[in-house]
This record gives structure tokens, sequence and C-alpha cells, in this order.
């Protein structure tokens, strides 16, 4: 990582910049420690009960464990599948890999709420609503790109002569991919990784059309949560998704260096 | 050693590489013995690393076969081929310390941890390399890495090895150690192997037999000797040592050189391109007697154009009619350089004299 400290001027124009965009976050920081039962700002009281809450309401618990499973095996499935792709799209060279590149792409550049109605039309007749199969499925649109887009680029800079290298030691293809390109590419895949799933846990548009009473993700309920009640419940977990958020992007950081991954 | 199996421990056959309408290697045919040490020597981008590449398997050829002992490997993927091959670019795993990168061969091929450990050991030693073993590549200067790569290579003794300009990174004084020690090694475990270069010298000095190329053709395959004094083509002639060159006309096995009359082996009429190396040209003083004790009997009568000192040597530019004639000899305590403007009698014997149908044109001496 670079070592190099930016200029004092930079720092003084980012700061405000920073303020700016994380102030509407931060102010669920002290709302979730409010001891009134509506929202309000600032709180007349502090306690942790929406906390309490938080933990001991069935409800919450509920969609979170669904969140994290659905982020689980979204960014598992992405990984399985935009691997093989992405070494079939940098590897083979062939002609009109761009096209099948940007056809990949291409649901990034759709707006979420048409994407929504499009899988909801689909996956009516085919008894997918309100499934966990039916969420992956329609979170696999969204985050494959994501993950192709890196690891395409993970590849792309992978060291092409040390894997003919071990070729010629003696390793047959499977082990040159275990032991050259797969440790050329960790980096990569761990950014991959902590973005699917993060974009998965973060999803609210497509998950709507998805969701019923009796299966919910945790930001479509937050989403009902606040039209029903506006109690300080949702601040109190917003705040410990920020907690999780910040969690897996310090992990990421640590085993695979931030800004190699992301910034490159 | 053994005596020279036929056809060759590795041969090759008609190999040819096509890069679309661009014919990279063309139609290379070429035999190693079980033991030798074949140079692909030529200029840059003609087709040394390709071919090395199809020998490995590394690119598919467009056409021709690679046996290696009576098996047709040209089908066969790389990692079943067991050649081990340096590459021009190192390509050492950059995730694995020194002593990681050396095992990987070994531990591909499944040998034991105790005799892993002692090979590798071996082998760094062997490169000089001890105490490095822990270093990751990046922590490594440009010569030590391309040391790397050719313990690792070595350390797997593979039946052919390969090396793309194994020395390119090193400075002078390693290098002519490290030739030593890759002429010796490969000597002493019998390995057949290639040794791509553009470096003359180390083609001359440490191989067996130097295969010159050129635009994707084999000019010439023989002894360094043989190519030095035996040169199949004016390529070959002026890419291997020093030598001058010029076009003149021969008539009768004669050829016409300003006023002189010289003869030498090739085409007895038509144009010739004429080549002589400059340091079996005698200068002497005009005055000098025509008669050679040493057979030189070729003489032409020119000027001093330019002196060179060059400490073991001195060379000079010497015109010849329109010609000019470059002259190389050993510097003398006894005698100082030879002064321009000095008229003096070029000799050499007929044997040295090289000629070629003349094909290409150009006057002027090589380097
Ligand atoms: N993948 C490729 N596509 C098209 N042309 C290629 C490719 N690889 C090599 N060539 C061409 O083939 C020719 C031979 O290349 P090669 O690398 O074998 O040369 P070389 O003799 O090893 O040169 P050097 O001494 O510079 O390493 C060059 O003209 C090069 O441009
Ligand atoms: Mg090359």
């Amino acid at each position: 990582m670079d070592e190099r400290k930016p200029p004092l001027g930079l720092i003084l124009l980012a700061l405000p910049l920073l303020a700016f965009l994380l102030a509407p976050v931060l102010i669920t920081i002290p709302i979730s420690f409010s001891a009134d039962p509506y929202l309000s700002f600032p709180p007349s009281g502090w306690s942790l009960r929406w906390y309490r809450a938080a933990f001991t309401g069935g409800a919450v618990l509920d969609v979170f464990a669904t969140s994290v499973a659905l982020g689980l095996v979204v960014t598992a499935l992405s990984l399985l599948i935009a691997l093989p792709a992405a070494m079939a799209l940098v590897r083979l060279r062939w002609g009109w890999v761009s096209a099948i590149e940007s056809f990949l792409t291409a649901p990034l550049l759709l707006p979420a709420i048409v994407l929504g109605l499009a899988i909801l039309i689909v996956f009516a007749p085919l008894g997918l609503l309100a499934t966990f199969p039916g969420l992956v499925a329609a979170h696999l649109v969204v985050t494959l790109p994501y993950a192709l887009r890196i690891l395409s680029t993970a590849l792309a800079g992978a060291p092409l002569a040390a894997e003919e290298a071990a070729a010629t030691l003696g390793a047959s293809p499977l082990r040159v991919f275990w032991r050259v390109t797969l440790p050329a590419i960790r980096p990569g895949l761990a950014a991959a990784a902590a973005l699917c799933f993060l974009v998965s846990f973060d999803e609210v548009v497509i998950s709507l059309f998805l969701t019923g009473p009796r299966l919910s993700t945790l930001p479509v309920w937050m989403f009902h949560h606040v039209e029903n009640e506006a109690d300080p419940l949702v601040a109190a977990v917003s705040v410990l998704l920020i907690a999780l958020t910040l969690v897996i992007v310090l992990v990421v950081d640590r085993t695979a260096g931030l800004s190699r991954t992301f910034v490159k | 050693m053994t005596a020279t199996d036929a056809p060759g421990h590795l041969a090759i056959r008609g190999l040819t590489k096509r890069y679309g309408g661009f014919t990279a290697v063309d139609g290379l045919d070429l035999d190693v013995a079980r033991g030798e040490l074949l140079a692909f020597l030529g200029p840059s981008g003609c087709g040394k690393t390709t071919s090395l590449r199809m020998v490995a398997g590394l690119v598919p050829a467009s056409g021709g076969r690679i046996v290696v002992g009576g098996r047709d490997l040209t089908d066969v993927p790389t990692h079943r081929r067991d050649m081990g091959l340096v590459f021009q670019s190192y390509a050492l795993f950059p995730h694995l310390s020194v002593a990681r990168n050396v095992a990987f061969g070994l531990e591909m091929r499944g040998i034991g941890r105790a005799e892993r450990e002692a090979r590798v050991r071996e082998a760094i030693a062997l490169v000089r390399l001890t105490g490095k073993e822990e270093h990751r590549p990046a922590q490594l200067s440009g010569g030590q890495q391309q040391r790397v790569a050719l313990a690792r290579a070595l350390v797997i003794r593979p039946q052919i090895l390969l090396l793309d300009e194994p020395l390119s990174n090193l400075d002078a004084k390693l290098r002519d150690e490290m030739r030593i020690e890759i002429r010796e090694i490969q000597q002493r475990l019998g390995i057949t192997a290639i040794f791509v270069t553009h470096d003359q010298v180390e083609a001359l000095t440490m191989c067996d037999k130097v295969a010159v190329m050129n635009g994707g053709r084999l000019e010439q395959l023989g002894p360094p000797l043989d190519l030095y004094e035996r040169p199949a083509t004016p390529f070959v002639a002026s890419f291997v040592g020093r030598i001058n060159q010029f076009r003149a006309r021969a008539a009768g096995g004669i050829v016409g050189l300003g006023e002189a009359r010289i003869t030498g082996a090739g085409p007895a009429e038509g144009p010739v391109e004429v080549m002589i190396r400059p340091h079996r040209i005698a200068l002497r003083p005009a005055s000098a007697p025509v008669e050679d004790a040493e057979g030189r009997l070729n003489t032409v009568a020119g000027t001093v154009a330019r002196t060179t000192f060059a400490g073991d040597v001195l060379h000079y530019e010497v015109a010849v009619g329109d010609a000019m004639i470059g002259v190389e000899e050993a510097t003398r305590s006894d005698a100082g350089p030879v002064a321009p403007g000095t008229p003096v009698r070029l000799s050499w014997r007929p044997d040295d004299t090289l000629l070629f149908a003349a094909v290409a044109r150009d006057g002027r001496m090589r380097p």
C-alpha cells in the first residue's frame, strides 16, 4: 500500500465533503440510543432499549438470518459462476469476447426497478416469488456483473508466464490454477466476495418485488417497518449494519489490501 | 557422454509457426544429440523464443513434429513433456520464496520431503544464492531472479533443458562464471539442452553446435568452428564474428578488387560478395616485398584512412579503390600504430577469402 501522506490542502478539502456524505448516516447513531418510543432528533433521553428490542424481537433476527444466509449463498454462487466465466473471457481471447462481457455486465446499467419488475413477471409463473431460491436467482443477476468485472481484472493481471513455468515444471492445468493462478488473484477474490455479499445484503428494490409476509430480507423488513411504526428500532438496526459492513471491509483490508483490490 | 544416437535425442522436423499471414518460424529441421548443448543464435525477432516455446509445448505448432528419444511429443501437453525451461522473463512465482520456487517442480513430481530439501539446497548453492532461500522474487535483483529461474529448471533434472537467454541480465563477470557453471552442470548431468542467445560469443564458447537463425529460418547448423571458418551464407559470415564485406565481380575464378586480382573459394563467375575477417589481413608498408612466407597471396595496395587504438588491438580502415577494408592487428611493443595517410599493402591467404554469389547491396564493414 502507498505510504505517501496526502497534502494538507487535500485533507482540508476532503474533510467537509466526508462530513457531508456521512452526516445522515452518523445521525442514526445518537437516535439508536434514544429512549423515546418514536423517531426524533435530538432524543429526549438515552437508553439501550432499541438494541435490546432488536435482539429480542423475533422478526429482526429472522430477517437478519435470511439476509445473511442469502448473502452467503449468493456470494458463493457468484464466485463459482464468475470465476470460470472470467477465465474464459480473459484467457481464451475469442474475437467476440468483449460482446459477451458487455452482455454480462448489462444488468448494472438497467434501473433496478425495471429489473425487479421484469424478474417479478418471469418468476411469478415459475412459483419463485417469496422463495429463497427466487431471491438467490434475482440477487445473482445483480452480483454477477460485479464479480465478473473484478475477477476479470484480477485474472488479466495474473502472471501468465509463471503459469507457463508451472506447466513446464510438471503441473497439470488444474494444479497450475490452484498453485499459481489462485494465489495471484486472491485479493480479487476477496474483493469480489465482499462486494457480492454487501450488494446482496443491501439489496432493496428488486427484493421488494420478491418478498412477502413469509419471507423477507432485512432491508425490506426495515423499509416496511419505517412505513408502519417509525420507532428508533430501525436506527439501532442501522448502526448494527454499519458496524457489520465496517467489519467486512476491515477484514478484506487486512487479508487482501483494500486499495489493492478496489482501487485498481 | 554417449555416442550420438540417430536421429538425435531431440529431433525437430519441419517446425513452423504462423501468426496470421506472418511466418515466425519457417520449417525448422534439426537434431540435438543426447547430452549435447545446442545454441539458437540469431538477431532479435528471428523466432528463437517461438521455436523454444513450441518445443516446450507452450505454443501450438502450425506444422512439423517434435520427437524426443523416439517419442513424438507434438501433441503431448507441456506438463508431461519433462522439459525444463528458463524463461527470458524469469517467470518466477511471485508469492513463493526462493526455496519454494525451486522446490515447485519436485513437489509436482511427488518427491519426498527429505530428498526435496536436499536437492533444493544443492540447486540454490549451485547458482550461489545460499542465504536467500526465504526471500521473495521481488526482493531479488534481476540477475538473482535469473539464477532462481535457472535453479528451478535444473533441479528437476529434465530430459531436455531449454534456456531462453538465461544470462542476459547478469554482469560480465557473473555471466562468464555462470556460462562455465551451466556448461559444467549440463555436461555432468548429460542433459540435452538448447541455449537461446543473440550473443555470438556465448554461442561459440559454450555450445557443441550452433544453429544460426534468421527471419524464422535455419541458416546454418554446425560446430562453432565450422560456422566461423566455413559460413554457409553471407548472413552467417557477418553474424558470427566480425567481417569485411564488399561486392566485386568474379571471372574465371579471379576476383577484381581495384587494381588487384584476388582468389578465394566460391562462385567463379558473376557478381560476388567478398568477405574477409579483419584480423586475417596483414598490414605492411607499401614498400614491403610482395612475396609472403605464410602464403598470403592475395595482395592489394591502399592508404590508411583511420587508425583506432583499442588496447589489445589496433583497428585500421584502409581505402582500397572505392572500398574500405577493416584490418585488425594485435598491438606490439616494438611498433606503434600506422598513421592515417600512410600507403600500405594488405595481404591475406586465399583460403581466408569467402566468396558468395551476390545478393544484398552493402559495401561497408560489418561490426
Ligand atoms: N503472439 C504473437 N503474435 C504475433 N506475432 C508474434 C507473436 N509472438 C511472436 N511473434 C512474432 O514472431 C517473431 C519471432 O518472435 P520471437 O519472440 O520468437 O523472437 P526472438 O528470436 O526470441 O527475439 P528476441 O531475441 O528479441 O527475444 C517476432 O517477429 C514477433 O513479433
Ligand atoms: Mg526471445
